[in-house]
Formats: C-alpha cells, structure tokens, sequence
C-alpha cells in the first residue's frame, strides 16, 4: 500500500542517464524532467490519504473490540502495526522536509 | 516499504498467531473432552489435532490446512455402573494424553510467542530504517 518514490518527477531509467558516462550535457537535460519541492509536497499529501485510511481501519477494529462487535484481538493488532509503521514513515518524511525547507529559507542570499 | 501483501512479514507473523491461536483452541478442546465418553456419534471423544500448510508457493504465511482426528484406538477402562459401558462392563475412554497435550500446549505458546516477537522485531527494524531519515 506504501508506495514512496524516493524518484518522484523522473523515471528510473532518466535518472540513471543522469549518471551514465558519455553522454552529451545537453541531452541530460532534456531527459531529466525537474521535480521541485511543490511536487514532493503534493506525492506527500497523496501519501497522507493512504495513511489515513489504515489509521481509520485500525480505528475501526479497536472500536469494534472494545464494543464486543468483533473478538479478533489479532486483526486489531494487525491493523494497529500497520497503522503506526505507515504514520511514523509519514512523520520521519514530513520532518526531513520541513528541514529541508527551513534549511533553504534560511540560506543566506 | 510495502506493508500490505502478503509477503509482509507483518502479515506472516499475523498469520502464525492466527494458526497458533486455533491450535492452542483445538488442544483445550481436548484437554476439556479428556474423559467425554459420550461425543454424540456413537464413539467417545476422538482427539483433535492441527495440520498446518503454507500460503502461497514457498514464501508465506501459514494457516490451518485440516483439523485431522485422531484415529488410534480408544483405551477400555472397567467402569461397571457407567451407563456408556458395555456388558462385560467396560467403556472406552477418548484417546486423549493430558500429558502429550501439556507439552503441546507449550509448543503452541512458544510458537505464538515466537510469530509475536518476529512481529515486534520486525517494528523494530522498521524504526531503525526510519532513523536514518534523520
């Protein structure tokens, strides 16, 4: 379900021409296609959907047990490990972007 | 970091505490049925036992495959005033071993334990890989 593209704006194959030794300058450039940070943020938020889903399902289940509805302790658990592995990715990226950015804003110019 | 196929091991950790759990369900159901002599088809009560297969080809979880019966003889025991017993006054008992479902039960537990600390160890590793986003 967690997908991240740590390639986000380019295909593999384009980033590895990036590297690739002998080719012209000129056609890099027209082969990577430039993300920026707006592009990053935006794959971000998709990725916040899918993280809220399993948070819900996880809620759901919890709910569910606590009211007698459903006796599967091991279903909860399933879907509250996955909950939290999936929220804590989402903090760790959240975090090194927003560093990422105040890193840059505070770039002396 | 995909964390909802099957291949997961959190999903095949999930799945080992699920077929741990019907296990450990089937073993107190013996130990319950230890001296019912009377299971309802004629014959006392036959002992249960697990047969576990793999999901998938190779790589996967585990469930349960069958809840296979026990089909050894069932011990005679001399009860003459047991309504079950026969004319020379005998009943047969289920052939259920406390002792041998004790030590299943441990086995049990310890696997359940075991999926569950695979489960832990693998959060563990996951939090390990998220450190170095730091």
């Amino acid at each position: 379900m967690i997908n991240l593209n740590p390639n986000i704006g380019g295909s593999p194959n384009s980033i590895k021409g990036v590297w690739e030794h002998g080719s012209a300058p000129s056609k890099i450039n027209a082969d990577v296609k430039k993300s920026d940070f707006a592009d990053t943020v935006r794959a971000v938020e998709k990725h916040l959907a899918k993280v809220d889903d399993l948070q819900q399902s996880s809620d759901i289940f919890i709910k569910d047990l606590l009211s007698g509805k459903n006796e599967d302790v091991i279903s909860a658990v399933s879907a509250a490990a996955k909950a939290d592995m999936s929220f804590k990715l989402l903090v760790s990226v959240r975090n090194k972007l927003i560093e990422a950015y105040k890193q840059t804003m505070n770039m002396p110019l | 970091m995909e964390i909802n196929d099957t291949f997961s091991p959190i999903d095949i950790a999930i799945s080992g505490l699920r077929a741990q759990d019907k296990n450990i369900k089937l073993i107190s159901s013996n130990v319950a049925n230890a001296q019912t002599t009377d299971s309802g088809k004629g014959e006392p009560y036959r002992r249960l036992e697990a047969v576990f297969e793999t999901d998938g080809d190779g790589i996967g979880g585990v469930s349960l495959e069958e809840i296979a019966a026990d089909m050894s003889s069932f011990p005679r025991v001399l009860k003459p005033g047991h309504p079950d017993a026969d004319e020379d006054g005998y009943v047969l008992m289920p052939n259920v071993n406390l002792p041998i479902e004790m030590i299943n039960l441990n086995i049990a537990t310890r696997a359940y334990q075991a999926n569950a600390a695979i489960l832990k160890r693998y959060q563990q590793m996951m939090e390990t890989t998220l450190e170095l986003l730091r």
